[in-house]
C-alpha cells in the first residue's frame, strides 16, 4: 500500500479552493484496506480496496450544499465544489451555521508505520496460519480476521486550513472454537503489524476456549463481575453515543444535561477524549481541521464536560474541541471517538481473587441501549463467560444477556487493571468508529437478566 | 470501461484462475435534511469504481479501485492474485461454486417518476411540512429527511455472464424527541420508510399525516404509565414486525453463518443443514418468504453479485424451517441447491457476500379488526426502539418506541417503558394469528461483513399477535 503523501493528497485540495472563491471547505479521506478473512483454520475471504472520498461543503449566503465524490483530479475537484455550490443555492439561509473553522497549530501525526503500509498479504496469511496451526494442535478451530489499513486526512478551506495527517491499522483478532461447543476470544490491536503478536493472541483464545466446556445456565440477577477490556469498551460506547457530546447536551438526552460538576458515577471512574494519547489510533485534527484537544468527561464520578465540533460549540456558545465526525456516519454536534478510561495496577489474579461469586465477561455481541438517557446497555456475553467462585474460575457459562446503566456499573468499581488498546464490537468491523484505551475493571454489581440456551 | 472490465477478465483467465468475475459500480445519493424547521443541508455524493474477484489455486482473491485508467485496473487485478495465492497457502480444499447458466440481460427499476428530477424547493417544502406536523410543545429535536439513490452496476464473469442494472430508490425519514423536565426523553422514529421506486413512494407516505402521529405518540409517551411487568398478548404492528423477522428469521437462515464464515463478528445460527425439513421455528401461522422478485422491494435485483437471476424461496413453512439464503459458494459447500441467489456486494470495493434480500413473514388471511377483537387485555406495540440479538440469534432483547393498551379488542391509551426478552423458536411459536394487512419496508443499512456492508433489504409484514409474552418493564 502506497502514501500519496501531502503534496498529492492535499496540494489538488489547497489548488482547487483556490480558484473557487466564497466560502468553501474540502475533506479528503483515502483508505487502503487489506481485509484477509478466515474460518476453520482457513482464509476464506481476502479483499483489498484503494477508496477515496472527498467532500465539499460550499456556503452561500448562510445556506450550506454538501457534495461528496472520489476523485482528486483537478476538474473533478471543480465539478464537485461547483455540485455543492449548486446545492447551497437551492438550500436555505441555516441560521446556527457557525463558519468554517480559522487556521491553527495541530500536532504532528503520529500514527504512521511504513512497515505496516508495506506489509504483503502473505505476511497477513502467514499471522493466520500461526493463529491457526495453534488451534488445530490442540484439536481446535480458529476464525477471525487480519485487517491493516493506510488511511490518509486531508482538510483546507477558504479560511487557510491546510492539514494533513497520515494513519496505518495493524488488527488481529482470533476466536477459537471447540468441538465441544467452548469458544475463546483474542486480538491485538496497535498502529504496527509487528505489535501483533500472533503466538500470543493465539494461545490466549485458545485458554479461554478449552476452558469453555459443560456450561451452566445462571440465573438471572445481580452479580459481582470482572470485565475485561474489551467488555468496558463495549459499556463505553455507549456513554460516548448517548452522552458525550454538544448534540446530547444541547437536545437534553445526555446523562450530563443539567448536571455539570455533579456525581454521576462511581469516584474511582475517571474518562477523558484524548486522541492525542500517543499510544492511541487517531490523527491530531477533525474532519473540519480544528485540532483535537483533550477533554475531561468525567473525573473522579463528577461530569466534567462534553466534546463539540463547530456546530455543537455555536449552538451552545463553546468552543469546538475539534471532534467534527465523518458526516457519512454522524450527524452534526461532535463525535467522542478516542476515549481514554484511567486504568490501575490490579493484575488479572487480583481481579478476580476480589470476587466472591461472580462473572468473568470476555466480551459483548450486538450491544444496543434501551435507555440513551441513563447510558443503559443490553447484549449478551460471548467468546468466554465463566462463573467466578472465591476468586477462582470454577465453570463456563452459557451466554448471558447484560442489561445495566454504564453510570450505576461504573459506581461500583472496586479494582483496575491496566490500560489497553481495545474496540467494542460495533467499531470492530467498522460500524463504529470508537477506540478505547481502558482497563479491565472488578466491580461490586452487574445486571444479568437473562441467557442463551446451553 | 465496458471493454476494459471484459478485458480485464480475460487477462484473469489467461493467468490461470478458474474463475473470474468484474463489477463496476457506480452510485449516486442526493438527500434533503430539515432541522428544527431549517434545512441542514442538501447533499449529493456520488462513487464509482471496480472490483474484481478471482479464484486462483483453489482461493479467492478480491481488489476493487476507484482510482481510473488501465494500470489501475491491471494493479487492481494483481493484487487479487496476491490475496488469492496468499490465502491459497491456508487451505486444504479449493472454493467450489454451484453452477449457474451464462446470463444477459438489464434489470431497470420501474420508475413513475424519478427523483432526482423532483426539485429541491419541492423537496424542502415537503420536509418543512412535515416539520410543522413534528412540532408539539415538548417537541425538542425534529427531523425530517428526504433521499434519491441510484446505482449502476454491471457484472461480467469468466463464464459468460455479462449483466447490467438500473436500480432507484427512494426514502424519507421524519423523527421527534419529545423532552420534558422529570420525564424520561420519547422519541419516535422510523428510519426505513424505502423503496426501490420513485417519488411516487415518497408521496404514497403522507409524510405530513405521520409525522402529526410520531408527534402525538412521543408527547403522549412522556407522560404516559409504566406498563404492568407481566405476561400478556401482544400485538405487533407491521413496521415492528419487519425488523423482527430480519434479525430472527433473515439473519439466521444466512448460509455462510453455517459455515463459520460469520461466527468471529455477526456469528452462527441455531438453524443447521439437519434441523431443514424437521426443527419448529414457530407456530403453524408462521411462514416466512425470501423473495428477490417482489416489486418495490429494497431487496429486489436482476441478478445477484454472483449473476444467479432473482428468485423466490420458503424459508419458514408454516412453523418449520425450510431454507437458507446463499450464495454460489455456500450452496455448493453445503450440497444444497440453488433456490436463491443472494450474494450481494455494497459497492464495487465490497467482496460479495450472503445477504437478505426481501425476507418477509406470509400473510394471514384474518382482517386486523378480527385480530384485535380477539384481544381481551393486551398491548399493541407499534415500532422498536433498541435491539439487541446473541451470536445464534436466539435470546433477543427489544424495546418499543410506541406501546399502547388494548382492552376488549379496542386501542386504548399509550404505555411505556414496554420491553421484551424471548428465545426465536419461542416467541414465534406463541404466534396465534397474523392478519391480511401485509405491507412492505425497506432498510438501507443492514451491516454485516468486515470489512463493514451496509445493504438495502426489504420486508413484508402484517399485524400479527402473540400470546403470552413476558413484558419487561424499565422506568
Amino acid at each position: 500500500m502506497s502514501l500519496l503523501g501531502p503534496e498529492a493528497f492535499l496540494g489538488p485540495l489547497e489548488r482547487a479552493l483556490r480558484d473557487a472563491g466564497g466560502e468553501a471547505e474540502l475533506w479528503a479521506h483515502r483508505r487502503r484496506s487489506a481485509i484477509t478473512r478466515y474460518a476453520k483454520n482457513e482464509v476464506h475471504q481476502n479483499a483489498a480496496a484503494d477508496e477515496t472520498y472527498v467532500q465539499a461543503r460550499v456556503v452561500v449566503s448562510g445556506a450550506v450544499g454538501i457534495a461528496g465524490g472520489t476523485s482528486l483530479d483537478a476538474a473533478d475537484l471543480r465539478a464537485l465544489l461547483s455540485s455543492a455550490r449548486a446545492a447551497a443555492e437551492l438550500s436555505r439561509p441555516n441560521p446556527d451555521w457557525p463558519g468554517f473553522a480559522e487556521p491553527a497549530a495541530a500536532r504532528e501525526p503520529r500514527a504512521l508505520d511504513a512497515t505496516t503500509a508495506r506489509a504483503s498479504a502473505q505476511a497477513q496469511a502467514d499471522a493466520i496460519r500461526s493463529v491457526a496451526e495453534a488451534a488445530r494442535a490442540r484439536g481446535m478451530r480458529a476464525a477471525g480476521t487480519h485487517q491493516l489499513e493506510l488511511s490518509e486526512d486531508a482538510v483546507a478551506n477558504t479560511r487557510g486550513v491546510a492539514a494533513y495527517a497520515p494513519m496505518t491499522m495493524a488488527y488481529l483478532r482470533a476466536l477459537v472454537l471447540t468441538d465441544a461447543g467452548g469458544s475463546g476470544w483474542a486480538e491485538d490491536l496497535s498502529s504496527r503489524i509487528d505489535a501483533l503478536d500472533p503466538a500470543s493472541v493465539a494461545a490466549r483464545a485458545i485458554e479461554k476456549a478449552a476452558a469453555d466446556h459443560d456450561r451452566a445456565r445462571l440465573e438471572p440477577g445481580e452479580y459481582e463481575a470482572v470485565f475485561e477490556e474489551l467488555a468496558v469498551a463495549e459499556v463505553l460506547r455507549f456513554l460516548s453515543l448517548t452522552g458525550l457530546t454538544g448534540q446530547t447536551l444541547r437536545d437534553g438526552r445526555s446523562f450530563m444535561a443539567g448536571r455539570l460538576g455533579e456525581r454521576v458515577t462511581g469516584p474511582a471512574f475517571s474518562l477523558w477524549e484524548d486522541a492525542l494519547d500517543p499510544r492511541t489510533l487517531a490523527i491530531p485534527f477533525d474532519v473540519e481541521g480544528t485540532p483535537k484537544r483533550r477533554v475531561a468527561l468525567v473525573e473522579r464520578g463528577l461530569a466534567r464536560g462534553v466534546v463539540h465540533d463547530r456546530q455543537s460549540a455555536k449552538w451552545l456558545g463553546a468552543e469546538s474541541t475539534g471532534h467534527a465526525a465523518d458526516p457519512r456516519r454522524y450527524a452534526p454536534g461532535g463525535h467522542a471517538g478516542n476515549l481514554t478510561m484511567a486504568g490501575g495496577d490490579a493484575t488479572r489474579e487480583r481481579l478476580l481473587a476480589g470476587v466472591a461469586r461472580g462473572v468473568l465477561v470476555t466480551r459483548f455481541h450486538y450491544t444496543n441501549t434501551p435507555d440513551p438517557k441513563r447510558a443503559t446497555m443490553t447484549g449478551t456475553t460471548r467468546n468466554g463467560t465463566f462463573l467466578v467462585e472465591h476468586g477462582e474460575i470454577t465453570r463456563a457459562l452459557a451466554n448471558l444477556r447484560y442489561e445495566m446503566s454504564a453510570l450505576d456499573l461504573f459506581a461500583g468499581i472496586d479494582l483496575l487493571g491496566p490500560q489497553r488498546l481495545a474496540r467494542d464490537w460495533w467499531s470492530s468491523n467498522g460500524m463504529g468508529s470508537i477506540v478505547c484505551l481502558c482497563p479491565p475493571v472488578k466491580v461490586a454489581r452487574a445486571t444479568f437478566i437473562g441467557s442463551s440456551p446451553l | 470501461m465496458s471493454d476494459a472490465i471484459a478485458g480485464l477478465v480475460h487477462a484473469a483467465v489467461a493467468r490461470g484462475a478458474s474463475y473470474a468475475d468484474a463489477r463496476t459500480v457506480e452510485r449516486e445519493h442526493e438527500a434533503v435534511t430539515v432541522r428544527d424547521g431549517e434545512v441542514e443541508a442538501v447533499t449529493r455524493t456520488a462513487d464509482r469504481g471496480v472490483g474484481v474477484r478471482v479464484i486462483h489455486r483453489g482461493a479467492w482473491g478480491f481488489a476493487g479501485t476507484d482510482r481510473p485508467g488501465e494500470d489501475a485496473l491491471r494493479g487492481a487485478l494483481d493484487e487479487a492474485f496476491r490475496r488469492a495465492d496468499a490465502a491459497a497457502s491456508t487451505r486444504g480444499r479449493p472454493v467450489e461454486l454451484a453452477a449457474v447458466p451464462a446470463q444477459r440481460g438489464e434489470y431497470r427499476t420501474p420508475l413513475g417518476r424519478d427523483p432526482f428530477a423532483v426539485p429541491v424547493p419541492e423537496r424542502v417544502a415537503l420536509l418543512r411540512a412535515a416539520d410543522a406536523g413534528l412540532r408539539g410543545p415538548n417537541a425538542r429535536v425534529r427531523r425530517s429527511s428526504v433521499a434519491a439513490y441510484r446505482t449502476t452496476k454491471r457484472l461480467v464473469t469468466s463464464e459468460g455472464t455479462d449483466v447490467t442494472q438500473h436500480i432507484v430508490e427512494s426514502g424519507a425519514g421524519v423523527a421527534v424527541t419529545a423532552v420534558k423536565a422529570g420525564a424520561k426523553p420519547a422519541q419516535r422514529y422510523d428510519g426505513r420508510l424505502t423503496r426501490q421506486a420513485g417519488w411516487e413512494f415518497i408521496e404514497e407516505l403522507d409524510l405530513v399525516g405521520r409525522a402529526r402521529r410520531y408527534r402525538d405518540d412521543a408527547e403522549a409517551t412522556l407522560d404516559a404509565p409504566l406498563a404492568a411487568e407481566r405476561p400478556t398478548t401482544v400485538v405487533l404492528a407491521p413496521e415492528f414486525l419487519a425488523l423482527l423477522v430480519h434479525e430472527s428469521c433473515g439473519h439466521p437462515t444466512e448460509a455462510d453463518r453455517v459455515l463459520e464464515h460469520e461466527v468471529a463478528f455477526a456469528g452462527t445460527t441455531f438453524l443447521w443443514p439437519r434441523d431443514r425439513g424437521a426443527l419448529r421455528y414457530g407456530s403453524e401461522h408462521v411462514s416466512m418468504t425470501a423473495d428477490a422478485t417482489l416489486p418495490g422491494g429494497m431487496g429486489t435485483f436482476g441478478w445477484d453479485d454472483d449473476g444467479v437471476p432473482a428468485m423466490r424461496t420458503r424459508l419458514v413453512d408454516r412453523g418449520v424451517f425450510t431454507g437458507y439464503l446463499t450464495s454460489r459458494e455456500t450452496a455448493a459447500a453445503l450440497g444444497l441447491p440453488l433456490a436463491i441467489g443472494s450474494a450481494r456486494a455494497e459497492g464495487w470495493q465490497h467482496f460479495p457476500i450472503v445477504r437478505m434480500v426481501n425476507v418477509s413473514l406470509d400473510p394471514g388471511t384474518a382482517s386486523y379488526p378480527e385480530l384485535l377483537r380477539g384481544v381481551a387485555d393486551g398491548l399493541l406495540l407499534e415500532a422498536p426502539a433498541s435491539y439487541s440479538l446473541d451470536d445464534k440469534r436466539q435470546n433477543f432483547h427489544f424495546s418499543t418506541q410506541a406501546a399502547r393498551v388494548i382492552r376488549n379488542g379496542e386501542i386504548e391509551g399509550h404505555v411505556r417503558g414496554v420491553a421484551f426478552q424471548s428465545l426465536t423458536p419461542d416467541f414465534w411459536g406463541r404466534c396465534d394469528l397474523v392478519a391480511d394487512d401485509w405491507e412492505l419496508h425497506g432498510f438501507l443499512s443492514c451491516a454485516k461483513g468486515e470489512p463493514l456492508q451496509l445493504m438495502r433489504v426489504g420486508h413484508g409484514a402484517a399485524h400479527a399477535r402473540f400470546r403470552d409474552v413476558p413484558i419487561e418493564v424499565r422506568g
